[in-house]
């Protein structure tokens, strides 16, 4: 968990991390990275603040459902492909025990993509306002790029 | 001196702008940034051993810059030697390093 002793470097720890997301689903890896990467921090401690834009909407669709992965692949893949959205649900499940994770949805990309109304339990519909707060509250920002 | 990590998450040669990173690293390391760079997703197929666009890596490496690639990004790309100059590493250590701190963080 966190400490106030400063790191290696000699800096004071970092406590708070933002991370600005603007890939959905199934388009690259940056979601999965980023929440590879929020699941280390929130293990040591660090709180993260998610804002999600653009396709990033898409990634807290609870309707979005595990698809079966074809017969012949079963045996190598498994039974069925889950969605991203279902690490996200986890990571905001575990800040109820430890460091937490905030995920705010944008709610005009939401509007856009249809999808306003369909955000997991634990995903908060926003507005840059709340992008404003999680940057100048943070100690860290990391903003990943959109590319196609 | 600033404190910088780029990472970077596309294939170098993807992208035009891919081919400015190295020299753009380089040029950061020799105002005098301590500067690690990143290799994850898609980045670390450069970091292949025998990549043309990772031969920069080592001479990179020399002037100061800690060049990472990330175990899971390799794994699944089958990369199991790398180029000179580049170090196997994974997101534990990433964290560990952002969680010191950084002046700035770039992400490709």
């Amino acid at each position: 968990m966190h400490s106030d002793e400063p790191g290696p470097s000699g800096r004071r720890r970092v406590r708070r991390v933002a991370i600005v997301l603007s890939t959905g689903s199934y388009q690259r890896e940056a979601p999965t990275t980023v929440l590879r990467l929020a699941e280390k921090l929130l293990e040591r401690g660090i709180e993260v603040n998610v804002w999600a834009f653009e396709e990033a909407v898409t990634l807290t669709n609870q309707d979005q459902m595990e698809h079966n992965e074809p017969p012949s692949l079963r045996p190598v893949l498994g039974e069925s492909h889950a969605p991203v959205g279902r690490f996200i649900d986890q990571l905001l499940r575990a800040g109820l025990h430890g460091a937490k994770m905030d995920w705010v949805t944008c709610i005009l990309c939401a509007q856009e993509r249809g999808v306003e109304k369909h955000q997991m339990g634990g995903a908060i519909v926003g507005t840059l306002g709340d992008l404003w707060k999680f940057v100048g509250g943070a100690d860290q920002v990391i903003a990943i790029p959109a590319y196609r | 001196m600033g404190r910088l990590l780029v990472v970077d998450s596309r294939d170098l040669t993807e992208y035009a702008g891919g081919r400015s990173l190295p020299p753009l690293i380089e040029e950061l390391c020799r105002q005098g940034h301590d500067v690690t760079l990143f290799l994850v997703e898609n980045g670390v197929i450069a970091a292949r051993r025998g990549a043309a666009a990772g031969l920069s890596f080592d001479a990179l490496s020399g002037t100061g810059v800690h060049i990472l690639a990330d175990e899971v990004a390799c794994r699944a790309r089958g990369i199991r030697e790398l180029a000179p100059g580049v170090c196997l590493s994974d997101l534990d250590h990433l964290a560990d390093k952002i969680a010191d701190g950084f002046d700035n963080i770039l992400w490709y």
